[in-house]
């Protein structure tokens, strides 16, 4: 129902942009029947950038959950969800990534939606995020990892990773062996991603710490719709 | 989880860079914070930064290992700056798995003799521009902040920046 009336609105917004030569994207303007968010103030298209954007679908893909011992296949998940992409051995950006997913997870719990959104953080280092591990990270993040709507994700191998993360995500991992550290690490793309119940990206966040509060209130309209 | 962090500080600031010295527009400041029931701290709301004096800015996060060593620097400062208001704040949203209390313990165990706060929606972090925790701000008399930096800040660099404003 809600599709169609975006979809006939389309029309007009398309024609406006075509009067006004160059707002948005041209084309078809900046309304998407696949999406509730308009499209983002930005310089680039959806179709510019690695990662899923604006509109765009994400990849229908199968992970496994470690701490339940069970896959999860992402276009199965009805709930609007936030996904963004880390390693438990980090220590400057994905802290901060995780955290704020945490916070809204904490939002959600407070404000009575806990069940009508779902946190999806995917590790690329499944060599160390072992389910032990990220229970443990968990308790150290403060997340509730017991609730349904919070599943770490872990591609089964480095090679899957790598084909999931980095090749249909667009989120670029390196390993890097710092010198004054006893193990390795990563440099990787900063994104938290806002994605409908019908797997579109409402918005992709490509910052290293995002706003939470920009968050909870595009989960809202997406919520809400 | 041990060793998380103990260059934490030091490699946030290798990939960042220091943000050094660099007045900031202040129209979000000055921001009301919930303050918590803890050593040096009493339940109730505090302006930050402090009206009419020079204010530090700590912004921490309980799951932030840097951070405690931020801390313990502070501690070992306040002493010699008694003419200076000293405040701490994370941004963790108060929950079950986290709760007021939890993070009064915290800071019983790690914190200074100073007030905590919470900036649960992180208006305070986006206010400062804070980019990693640990952040340090340190403001003027008149609330304007004249220092702001991402990662471990150390005694020296803090002591300059302080002695110029007192």
């Amino acid at each position: 129902m809600r599709r169609r009336t975006v979809l006939k609105s389309t029309g007009a917004v398309g024609a406006i942009v075509g009067v006004a030569g160059c707002l948005g994207s041209g084309g078809f303007g900046d309304s998407n029947p696949n999406v509730i968010l308009e499209e983002p103030d930005r310089e680039f298209e959806s179709s510019d950038v690695p990662y899923p954007a604006w509109g765009e679908q994400i990849p229908d893909v199968s992970l496994s959950v470690p701490t339940e011992s069970r896959e999860i296949r992402l276009g199965d998940i009805e709930t609007p969800t936030l996904l963004t992409f880390f390693y438990s051995h980090c220590q400057t950006v994905c802290p901060v990534l995780i955290a704020t997913l945490r916070n809204v997870q904490s939002h959600a719990q407070n404000n009575g939606y806990a069940d009508a959104v779902t946190f999806l953080p995917m590790t690329f280092d499944p060599a160390r995020d072992t389910a032990e591990r990220l229970g443990e990270y968990a308790d150290e993040m403060n997340v509730d990892a017991d609730s349904d709507n919070w599943q770490f994700l872990r591609p089964a191998s480095k090679q899957r990773a790598k084909d999931v993360i980095q090749d249909q995500f667009g989120v670029v991992f390196q390993r890097t062996e710092p010198e004054d550290m006893d193990m390795y690490m990563f440099t990787h793309t900063a994104l938290t991603l806002l994605v409908n119940a019908d797997g579109f990206v409402e918005r992709a966040y490509r910052s290293k710490s995002p706003d939470e509060e920009t968050i909870i209130a595009d989960l809202k309209t997406v919520r809400n719709a | 989880m041990t060793g998380l962090g103990l260059t934490g500080g030091s490699l946030w600031v290798a990939k960042n860079g220091l943000s050094g010295i660099r007045p900031r527009e202040t129209e979000q400041l000055p921001v009301r914070v919930e303050t918590l029931d803890a050593h040096g701290s009493s339940a109730g709301e505090t302006r930050v930064p402090t009206p009419g004096t020079v204010t530090v800015i700590d912004l921490f996060a309980t799951w932030c290992a840097p951070c405690d060593d931020q801390l313990e620097i502070l501690n070992a400062m306040q002493p010699e700056y008694t003419d200076v208001s000293f405040v701490s704040v994370t941004n963790e949203r108060p929950s079950e798995t986290l709760t007021k209390a939890d993070i009064s313990e915290w800071w019983n165990r790690n914190g200074g003799a100073w007030p905590v706060g919470l900036d649960p929606g992180s208006e305070l972090l986006a206010a400062l521009g804070a980019e990693g925790l640990p952040y340090i701000a340190i403001a003027d008399e008149s609330g304007t902040v004249q220092f702001g930096h991402s990662g471990l800040a150390g005694k020296e660099t803090l002591r300059d920046e302080l002695d110029a404003l007192v």
